[in-house]
């Protein structure tokens, strides 16, 4: 559609003509992030601050223009992609961490700060900030909280939303407000928790106060080899069945081992069926005492190799298998297609066997590697797009397998976000009632529907964005 | 009878299942009626006199316990379930949930999360809005809305179970729960420091919360003659008897000091919520012979028994601290007088505009909530 010659100088004005971008050929840099969808914004900007967001904001209200904010453009769901066109609101150029108050143990970021970033610089004071999600070195804090996202340490420490005290944000007729805070039972409706997880559909965040824990004092990280899914999977609910809840449960299948040793050489036995990387921290004797109980449970269920981390260095090696698992897979096929189910625990061997008889029958390789401690799989879909007609085969089988997740008793997604990806199949989990009482909130902090538009709800018309698909060896390999 | 700060509704129903309350809210609702939900009648001295009365939706006929999963470390249940109740029931299998609320027992589910209560373990747990996963609420137009689910982890739509966490049931009844339940911790000890001054107090609190295992639970009390700081230990039995010999405090007297502890009540009742940096100097403009107890690790405290002349001041100190004084329980004309709320938030204009996209004829509550 492109904008008209006057608003494009009137967001020059508001945040800079460096910061405007609507050139036909730099807009594609624009057209997607890291899911399989993709459109074509009409323009993007870079605001700089809080007050140059409210300009833009209140420039969109008036011309009436979809504005879809964006961080790293690391999300899965198609949640940064402008379906209908209008703005990328990038934050991009939001990226101070404004302080760290060791006393506190708080830090006040803008929503561009990188979220590996603030781990290092919380380090230095001895402290970490806990959602760690596999892309961390990539997407920002602002995205994070817009997914509400998770990581492997969540087991045990919580999601996104457990860890964020207050933002600022930037409602779509350009208002400023602060939601949450640092005191606890603040009187009123808790809009903070409301906008966490709400995937740019309700505020733009301009300003994080998020929360930040003391390093433990002991970490041990243990990695278990075991013949099959299922007796991986059984392991990890007699892990949690004696009571433990380690720090970080994960695993990883065969397809994925394979690719990861070829590319890290992190020293998963590649005869294993099954990885499990174990996690636990706290006090010394703790994370001994629990090591040991841990070993012996997944003995007890078949583990044919354990090997506890001796160093940090050999924990790192075992992690940069795991976080960059899904770098590897681009040694299988170049393109992938990553689900987002959960299903409760005890559900996992079932589904995760339905996964592969999908897989198995549109004759496409899945490689699982997941957060299986929360029950949270990610079933991914490995292809290459230049086979004619796969892109149907491979939507077919992600539907099908998320299918199995809810016929489980699960859900549509646990950290990823639901975005353009699973918008389609949220009647699945939510009736007209559940999704009316959703749209009233929408329609109170977003009344003419501009922020993110086409996401979360399910399409009225069928708006089709473009099937572009990801390549695994291109793009996510260089990030580790 | 139930009354609310000294108001008789003119009916009184108790559903026995959510859709006959959502019918009896709806039936209401088109009647113009005012309907106040009523669940173990714990904390219905929280909230501003109610501007009209007219049903009283008594929510202990909701008393299933829908589903609880060990392997899975969930727990499904009804709003009228008491506490005590699910923990039995989670006990079974060494699991519960930890959240000890003040006024025990008898608090049901449905009223602990539209009151937002809790007790000393959310130094370590948080309150339920950490660890609540699905609700269900039943609307004034009649519907029955859910939201999360039952699995642990999940971002389908959004979270609105944190809109009616604390919402003092404005937006709607909650009829269901679902939660994330915990394993019982392998070992516990609970410890004291010998009879502190208050200065003292402070800093050996803050030496309890610096420790590499901090208490799950650390309450300073103020009783007539002296203070009580007590710390509750749990995790492994190595780590937690070395927690408390760095301490060295000394076991403390009560075998049940925490059940104790959780029978706390008043029918004069602040709470003090600031950001817990601030909570020291709050603590300091409290009257010499205040009768109170507080989580220092967590910024709140709880006062009782005051004279009304005594509030305003405290209120000011924790709005100006950035926090909050909310009265609990008070005398309706005193409430009425220094308002139950305190200061309007600044969000206040887009809180109401969701109250009223939930609740557009004012049914439930009208005047009880500052919203
Ligand atoms: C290899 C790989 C591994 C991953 N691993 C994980 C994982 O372990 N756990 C996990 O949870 N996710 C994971 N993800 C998904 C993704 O990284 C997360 O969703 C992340 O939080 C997105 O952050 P981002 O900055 O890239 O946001 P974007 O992709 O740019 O945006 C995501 C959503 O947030 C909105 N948004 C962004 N910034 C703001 C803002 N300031 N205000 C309002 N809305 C905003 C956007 O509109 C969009 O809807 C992974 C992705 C990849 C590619």
């Amino acid at each position: 559609m492109g904008l008209g010659p006057r608003t494009l100088e009137k967001l020059c004005r508001a945040v800079g003509r460096d910061h405007v971008v609507w050139d036909a050929y730099d807009l594609v840099i624009f057209e997607r992030d890291a899911s399989i969808a993709g459109a074509l914004p009409d323009a993007i900007v870079y605001p700089a601050n809080v007050e140059e967001v409210a300009a833009v904001l209140e420039i969109a209200a008036e011309q009436q223009l979809p504005v879809v904010p964006r961080g790293a453009g690391t999300g899965l769901s198609g949640g940064a992609v402008t379906l209908r066109g209008g703005l990328a609101l990038s934050l991009a150029r939001l990226r101070r961490i404004i302080e760290i108050d060791p006393k506190r143990r708080t830090a006040l970021v803008e929503p561009g700060v990188v979220n590996y970033d603030l781990g290092l610089e919380a380090a230095r004071h001895g402290l970490f900030y806990a959602p760690d999600p596999s892309s961390q070195k990539a997407c920002t804090i602002g995205g994070n909280a817009a997914e509400n996202s998770g990581g492997p340490h969540c087991l045990y420490y919580g999601v996104t939303t457990n860890h964020i005290l207050g933002m600022e944000v930037v409602l779509s007729d350009g208002s400023v407000h602060w939601v949450g805070g640092e005191d606890p039972d603040r009187p009123g409706l808790d809009l903070l928790g409301l906008l966490v997880g709400s995937e740019g559909t309700l505020a733009v965040t301009t300003k994080l106060l998020v929360k930040l824990l003391p390093t433990p004092e002991a970490v041990s990280t243990l990695m278990a080899a075991f013949p099959s899914i299922e007796s991986a999977s059984k392991a990890v609910s007699d892990v949690i069945g004696h009571g433990i809840v380690p720090a970080a449960l994960e695993m990883m299948d065969k397809v994925t081992i394979g690719a990861v040793e070829a590319h890290y050489k992190a020293g998963y036995p590649t005869s294993a069926g099954a990885v499990l990387l174990v996690e636990v921290d706290g006090l010394t004797e703790s994370a001994r005492e629990l090591t040991a109980a841990i070993e012996q449970i997944l003995e007890t269920d078949d583990a044919f190799e354990i090997r506890v981390a001796e160093d940090p260095a050999e924990r790192e090696l075992l992690w940069a298998g795991r976080k960059g698992a899904i770098g590897a897979l681009g040694h299988i096929k170049p393109n992938y297609y990553l689900h987002d189910g959960v299903v409760p625990r005890t559900k996992l061997p079932e589904v995760l066997r339905d996964v592969g008889r999908i897989g198995e029958h549109y004759r496409l390789p899945v490689a699982n590697v997941f957060h299986a401690g929360d029950g949270n799989l990610h079933p991914n879909i490995l292809f290459d797009l230049r086979e004619k007609g796969i892109m149907k085969k491979v939507e077919k089988a992600g539907e099908e397998m998320l299918r199995a997740c809810i016929d489980a008793g699960g859900t549509l997604s646990g950290e990823h976000g639901i975005g353009l990806e699973k918008n389609a199949f949220m009647p699945w989990i939510f009736g007209p009632d559940d999704l009316a009482a959703m749209q009233a909130v929408k329609d109170v902090l977003d009344p003419s529907g501009r922020l993110n538009p086409g996401k979360i709800f399910p399409p009225a018309g069928q708006i089709e964005p473009k099937l572009i698909a990801r390549s695994g060896v291109a793009s996510e390999a260089r990030w580790w | 009878m139930v009354t609310v700060d000294g108001l008789k509704p003119k009916a009184v129903e108790k559903p026995k299942t959510a859709e006959e309350l959502a019918g009896c809210l709806s039936e209401a609702s088109r009647a113009g009626q005012a309907v106040i939900p009523i669940g173990g009648g714990r904390a219905l001295g929280m909230g501003d006199p109610p501007a009209r009365f007219d049903l009283a939706l008594v929510t202990t006929g909701l008393d299933r316990i829908v589903e609880v999963s060990p392997e899975d470390l969930t727990a499904t249940v009804q709003a009228g379930v008491t506490l005590e109740a699910l923990q039995a029931e989670l006990g079974k299998a060494r699991q519960f949930l930890p959240l000890d609320p003040f006024a025990s027992p008898g608090h049901t589910i449905g009223g602990l999360l539209a009151t937002a209560w809790s007790g000393p373990l959310r130094q370590r747990y948080g309150t339920p809005r950490e660890f609540l996963v699905g609700l269900q609420v039943a609307l004034p137009d009649g519907r029955l809305a859910r939201s999360g689910g039952k699995v642990v982890k999940n971002v389908s739509g959004y979270d609105l179970n944190k809109l009616h966490f604390g919402a003092l049931g404005s937006l709607g009844v909650i009829t269901e729960a679902s939660f994330k339940v915990f394993p019982r911790p392998l070992f516990e000890e609970t410890v004291e420091a010998s009879e502190p001054q208050l200065t003292d107090a402070w800093r050996e609190a803050r030496r309890a919360l610096d420790l590499k295992l901090p208490p799950v639970a650390l309450e300073l009390v103020r009783e007539p003659d002296r203070h009580r700081l007590v710390a509750r230990f749990a995790g492994s039995e190595d780590g937690v008897r070395r927690m408390v010999r760095e301490l060295v405090w000394a076991p403390v007297g009560e075998a049940d000091f925490w059940q104790q502890h959780s029978r706390r009540r008043a029918g004069r009742w602040l709470r003090v919520a600031v950001p817990p940096e601030a909570l020291r100097d709050v603590l300091q403009s409290l009257p010499e012979a205040a009768s109170w107890w507080a989580h220092p690790g967590v910024g709140v405290v709880h006062w009782v028994d005051f004279e009304s002349a005594q509030v305003a001041a405290v209120r000011a100190a924790a709005e100006d601290a950035g926090g909050s004084a909310v009265l609990l329980a008070a005398p309706s004309a005193l409430k009425s007088e220094l308002g139950a709320w305190g200061r309007q938030p600044a969000t206040i204009d887009l809180m109401r505009r969701v109250k009223r996209a939930f609740d557009p004829a004012g049914t439930l509550s009208p005047g009880r909530y500052l919203v």
